[in-house]
């Protein structure tokens, strides 16, 4: 039917519905009638169930119509249900059009493979060419050098997120020799004031620190990182 | 007029009124099947007189005096009887014949196999979008029909929509039987079966149009889709109370005249409900033309030509063709079980006789 309703211009696989009044009372008898509210988006009012409701006859006389019509297809009380959307042939053919599940009572069309694949295909064309762009705008020209990598830019941002990945290894690695600094010096100043003990360490940890860093941004080559795991 | 009497071959009794006897018979001339409706002479006479009273009324131009009309009674009656008989539409029935007997004057009528009310009341029948919209193209073309004739029907319901079993919907009953009950005034408001009756009609109105036919549409239109009564009003009162509340109050502004009316009750104001929480089922466009049909203001209200007019005619689904239209079961779709039963008579006939060829 050309006009049944306005028209669902958004990507329907990019909705949700669902009636805050409804979700506590959900089960099997009631899901298709919660499912038929009339602000689901998801509810052809002109389908089949409407109409055989709208003219108060038997559920049973759905099998008897042809053209749209929504069953229950899968039951997982109280917190999925899978409704379908189908076109009925005749009462032993039924063309299945969409797929609907309702989650803890908040409605989602079932993607259909193939905006599944082409999701997942979208996204890692995306991802590719983000990084190909990312690369293209390191990569300089000086007439004398040729072409070089110039990764200042881009290495701020890029550096920082991996810092966190290659910190942990290594500064259990410090850790460790920190706790055997500590160890070493607590032996030669035994009892008489740690206090001041620490403030000595820490300036030498600030260093360390700096000479780690100082280490990573000449890391580039990735060599020296197994060595020092 | 015995060779008429011999023409019509009875076949079954369909029913007896109060008023005339109806008998299912064929045409043997044209092997036709046709509806013949015995009447009574007295009774014809005072239905000849509807009749006139009738057809006079539609064209709203009072021709003669009521006295002139009884002086030349069985003459004029039967000439305007020849002038219903001159009526040809598909979707109006067809009154074919007309031949009297003694005392009693035969009506001989187009058969038709059921009427929609039995099919709205029938609860094994699913009335799908597209079979509604194939009853409302019949309806309304038959009346747009009588309306370009200057005809007003004046008691559309369910019950006068004859179908036959080709899925053929004729308009019937022009109130030949009907008139009756009626006060024989001409435009009396006393008309239409009061679900039906336009709130105009209920106010008392004289002088009324094709909108007291059209609103009776609309009616029968919103019960093909809820399969019940739309409005069935207790009283002439309850009618008012029950329209209102559906399609909510009219005020002066909406209805420009309306407490001129003679019988004006100023009701209180009703919101009225959304047609679509009503029709839940029912298209965009199928509500713009109930919206149009049941507009309180007659002036407003759309005519049958402009109804057809309306997209949802020309939008999807496609009206259902006659032939696969749904049937009560009690009918039998004759043209289709007929000649396949023929046939494997033939078939088995022909299978004997081969077979007694082969032992030979």
């Amino acid at each position: 039917m050309l006009s049944g309703r306005p028209p669902v211009t958004e990507n329907p696989l990019g909705l949700s519905w669902h009636d805050s009044a409804w979700i506590p009372v959900l089960n099997p008898n009631n899901i298709m009638d919660y499912f038929s509210e009339r602000s689901n988006p998801f509810y052809d009012r002109t389908c089949n169930n409407e109409i055989v409701k709208m003219q108060r006859l038997s559920p049973d006389q759905l099998q008897n119509m042809t053209g749209l019509e929504y069953i229950l297809l899968h039951v997982q009380a109280p917190i999925l249900y899978v409704i379908r959307k189908q076109h009925r042939h005749s009462p032993t053919l039924a063309a299945p059009l969409a797929d609907y599940y309702i989650i803890a009572g908040v409605v989602y069309q079932a993607p259909d493979l193939a905006s599944v694949v082409s999701s997942r295909l979208l996204s890692t064309v995306h991802h590719l060419q983000s990084a190909f762009e990312e690369a293209s705008s390191c990569s300089r020209y000086h007439p004398s050098k040729g072409y070089y990598w110039d990764f200042k830019n881009g290495k701020a941002l890029a550096a920082k997120k991996e810092t966190p990945v290659r910190e942990e290894p290594s500064s259990l690695f410090q850790r460790q020799r920190v706790d055997m600094l500590l160890a070493e010096l607590t032996r030669k100043f035994p009892l008489p004031v740690p206090k001041p003990v620490h403030q000595a360490i820490e300036p030498s940890m600030e260093i360390k620190q700096e000479i780690k860093t100082e280490k990573k941004d000449m890391k580039p080559p990735p060599e020296k990182k197994p060595k020092v795991n | 007029m015995t060779e008429k009497l011999r023409r019509y071959e009875k076949i079954d009794f369909l029913g007896e009124g109060q008023f005339a006897t109806v008998y299912k018979a064929k045409d043997i001339e044209t092997s036709k099947i046709v509806a013949v409706k015995k009447v009574h002479y007295l009774t014809m006479i005072l239905q000849a007189n509807k009749v006139l009273a009738f057809i006079r009324g539609n064209f709203m131009i009072k021709v003669g005096s009521r006295a002139e009309a009884k002086d030349g009674i069985n003459r004029t009656a039967l000439r305007e009887i020849k002038l219903l008989q001159e009526l040809r539409h598909d979707n109006v029935i067809g009154l074919l014949d007309v031949f009297g007997h003694k005392s009693n004057v035969s009506l001989v009528f187009d058969f038709m196999d059921t009427d929609l009310e039995i099919i709205i009341k029938d609860n094994n029948i699913v009335l799908t979008a597209a079979n509604i919209k194939a009853y409302m193209i019949q309806t309304l073309q038959g009346l747009d029909y009588l309306h370009y004739n200057w005809i007003l029907h004046r008691d559309l319901k369910p019950n006068n929509l004859l179908v036959n079993s080709e899925g053929v919907l004729k308009i019937g009953d022009f109130g030949l039987a009907k008139f009756f009950g009626s006060p024989n005034r001409i435009n009396t408001h006393q008309v239409v079966t009061r679900w039906y009756r336009a709130p105009e009609l209920l106010y008392g109105a004289r002088l009324y149009g094709t909108g007291i036919d059209m609103w009776a549409i609309g009616c029968i239109l919103a019960e093909l889709l809820l399969r019940v009564p739309f409005l069935p009003g207790e009283s002439d009162l309850d009618q008012l109370t029950r329209i209102f509340q559906t399609l909510g109050t009219p005020t002066e502004e909406t209805w420009p005249g309306m407490s001129e009316l003679p019988d004006f009750i100023q009701f209180k104001p009703f919101p009225g409900t959304p047609l679509k929480h009503i029709f839940t089922a029912a298209s965009d466009d199928l509500l713009d033309l109930i919206a149009s049909l049941l507009n309180v203001n007659p002036l407003e209200r759309c005519s049958c030509d402009q109804a057809l007019q309306m997209p949802y005619f020309s939008n999807k689904p496609a009206p259902t063709p006659g032939a696969r239209l749904p049937l009560p079961t009690s009918v039998k779709r004759q043209p289709e079980e007929k000649p396949s039963l023929k046939r494997k008579l033939l078939e088995s006939m022909d299978g004997a006789s081969l077979a007694k060829r082969l032992q030979f």
